[in-house]
């Protein structure tokens, strides 16, 4: 019972950890404008606080032609990501997600409607695979920890 | 839906967890009685000068969180550690799990996620690094950062500096006025640039990344280099660029000077690096605390691949008594990258466009049902 007291209290422990980010995303964007987004991107803003992934949605009034669609036209959104500094550590550039690649977000759009930008909920290849998780392991760091997990770029334990 | 759970409630989780975080909890332990970590015997590296050779890049992800629930014990047995490890690695496996890729849009009126989230979800969990390991301190993994009191609790605030918190405080997201729109912070809190928090305006990390108190910011960004010369010494943080200067047997400048991280000065006692901070201005107020916070850090080369970090924070016009705690800062291979905050904080643009757009908003609604 003592055990099982303790683990309870350790688990939320484990909960306790994230309760931050660069900021709240609740003034950034507006609960009531659900986006889901499946088009190709055509740009990786590779910057702090937080990375932008630039999509274009193919749309019969879209703003501009679209790059990876023929004869169409399509609007270009924002995609907002966290910080670089994570990816680069696992060995993902700003290369590493080409031009021309399709996704699927879910997200919010920002409160400004105007502005064709949302959060990346969920960032996902057409399969549902998570961005940058499609070839092989958790999405864990490479923390050394796992014998069989090979390095990935400077990965921690990864050298 | 299957995507929504594994998206939403991970976020409702650490929204609860955050409330048990910020909870007082009260104060009846002895003040510990944990010796100063000795350096251990192995050799250190050490300067021309004789001084230990803190040098290098340190790695501060941890899964321990400086509080512990009250009473439970520092220590955490092998056994319970290991799965607790293991449950952590689940989550991110968890998180990183494929999701339906025929999914829907997310549900009008937000998806519920609390804290940061803020009702829209964040992003995803591969953009962070918020640590796989438990703190290990002789051997034995820590279930809190904090040692002193010893029931693992910050003190209690005083009575004025509740009165004083409760009114600075601004609300979160959590605490909103608006119910109408849960992620939207109330109180004014978008009213001014100068009203945001330091860590989205990319002036500080937040959650103290850079100190003092150094601590973890449970997120990412956890590298933190040090330079050290017979003057000075520098402690860079990623987390926001910040770089904190301690001047080396040097006195405290006159309390008029006061600064965001406070004015550091050092001096050894044997091989452990002192510092000793004063003089902060109000601008970052660590915890509720007032200027008065006086800090003191101890550095210890414990071996060639780990320092020692504890620190001990007095403000007796916050905390009823001192409190300490420590971690150890594993070296690492790593590289420190530049946080360049304000390169691209397209977030607090729109954050505040979207304040003024709410104001007029909310202004056509009044005058409607006038």
């Amino acid at each position: 019972m003592r055990s099982k007291l303790l683990m309870s209290a350790a688990g939320l422990l484990v909960a306790i950890a994230p309760v931050m980010g660069h900021h709240a995303f609740g003034g950034e964007f507006d609960p009531n404008k659900p986006v889901l987004l499946k088009g190709k991107v055509t740009k990786l803003e590779w910057v702090n606080p937080h990375a932008w992934i630039h999509v274009e949605i193919p749309k019969a009034d879209g703003a501009e032609a679209c790059q990876f669609t023929p004869n169409a036209k399509c609007d270009e959104w924002m995609v907002e990501g966290g910080t670089p500094n994570t990816l680069l550590r696992r060995g993902i550039t700003r290369d590493s997600l080409k031009a021309g690649t399709e996704l699927v977000i879910d997200g919010y759009q920002a409160r400004d409607h105007s502005l064709n930008r949302a959060n990346g909920r969920n960032v996902t290849y057409p399969d549902g695979r998570k961005l940058f998780l499609g070839s092989s392991g958790t999405g864990a760091p490479t923390d050394g920890a796992d014998p069989t997990e090979a390095p990935k770029g400077r990965g921690r334990g990864g050298q | 839906m299957t995507f929504q759970k594994t998206r939403v409630l991970p976020f409702v989780v650490i929204g609860a967890a955050a409330m048990v975080w910020s909870m007082p909890v009260g104060v009846d332990g002895q003040a510990a009685k944990t010796p100063a970590p000795a350096a251990s015997k192995r050799a250190i590296p050490r300067l021309a000068d004789g001084h230990p050779d803190l040098q290098g890049t340190y790695d501060l992800a941890t899964l321990t969180p400086v509080e512990r629930p009250a009473g439970s014990p520092l220590v955490m047995s092998d056994e319970d550690g290991v799965k607790l490890e293991r449950q952590a690695a689940a989550r991110r496996d968890q998180l990183g799990a494929p999701i339906d890729g025929n999914r829907a849009a997310p549900p009008v009126g937000g998806d519920g996620s609390a804290g940061p989230a803020g009702n829209v979800g964040g992003y995803n969990n591969f953009w962070i690094d918020a640590g796989s390991r438990y703190t290990v301190i002789d051997g034995q993994r820590r279930a809190s950062l904090l040692i002193d009191p010893p029931d693992g609790r910050v003190p209690q605030m005083t009575p004025q500096a509740r009165q004083r918190f409760a009114r600075n405080i601004r609300p979160t997201s959590d605490q909103s006025a608006r119910e109408d729109d849960p992620g939207f912070e109330g109180g004014g809190a978008y009213d001014d640039p100068e009203r945001r928090p330091l860590g989205e305006r990319c002036l500080m990390g937040f959650g103290s990344t850079s100190g003092p108190p150094v601590l973890p910011n449970y997120f990412y960004n956890n590298l933190h280099q040090i330079v050290q010369t017979k003057d000075s010494v520098l402690i860079l943080t990623e987390m926001v660029h910040d770089a904190r200067v301690v001047r080396m047997n040097a006195e405290h400048l006159p309390k008029t000077v006061t600064k965001w991280m406070g004015d550091s000065v050092g001096h050894w006692e044997s091989d452990t690096l002192v510092v000793d901070t004063t003089n902060f201005s109000e601008k970052t107020r660590f915890r509720g605390s007032t200027p008065n916070l006086h800090i003191v850090e101890r550095f210890t080369r414990v071996d060639p691949k780990t320092l020692m970090y504890r620190f001990t924070i007095e403000d007796p016009d916050t905390w009823t008594k001192p409190w300490t705690a420590e971690y150890t800062w594993p070296a690492t291979d790593e590289l420190l990258y530049e946080y360049a905050c304000h390169e691209g904080n397209y977030a607090m643009g729109n954050i505040l466009r979207g304040a003024r757009l709410k104001e007029v908003n909310d202004a056509k609604k009044t005058s409607k049902q006038q």
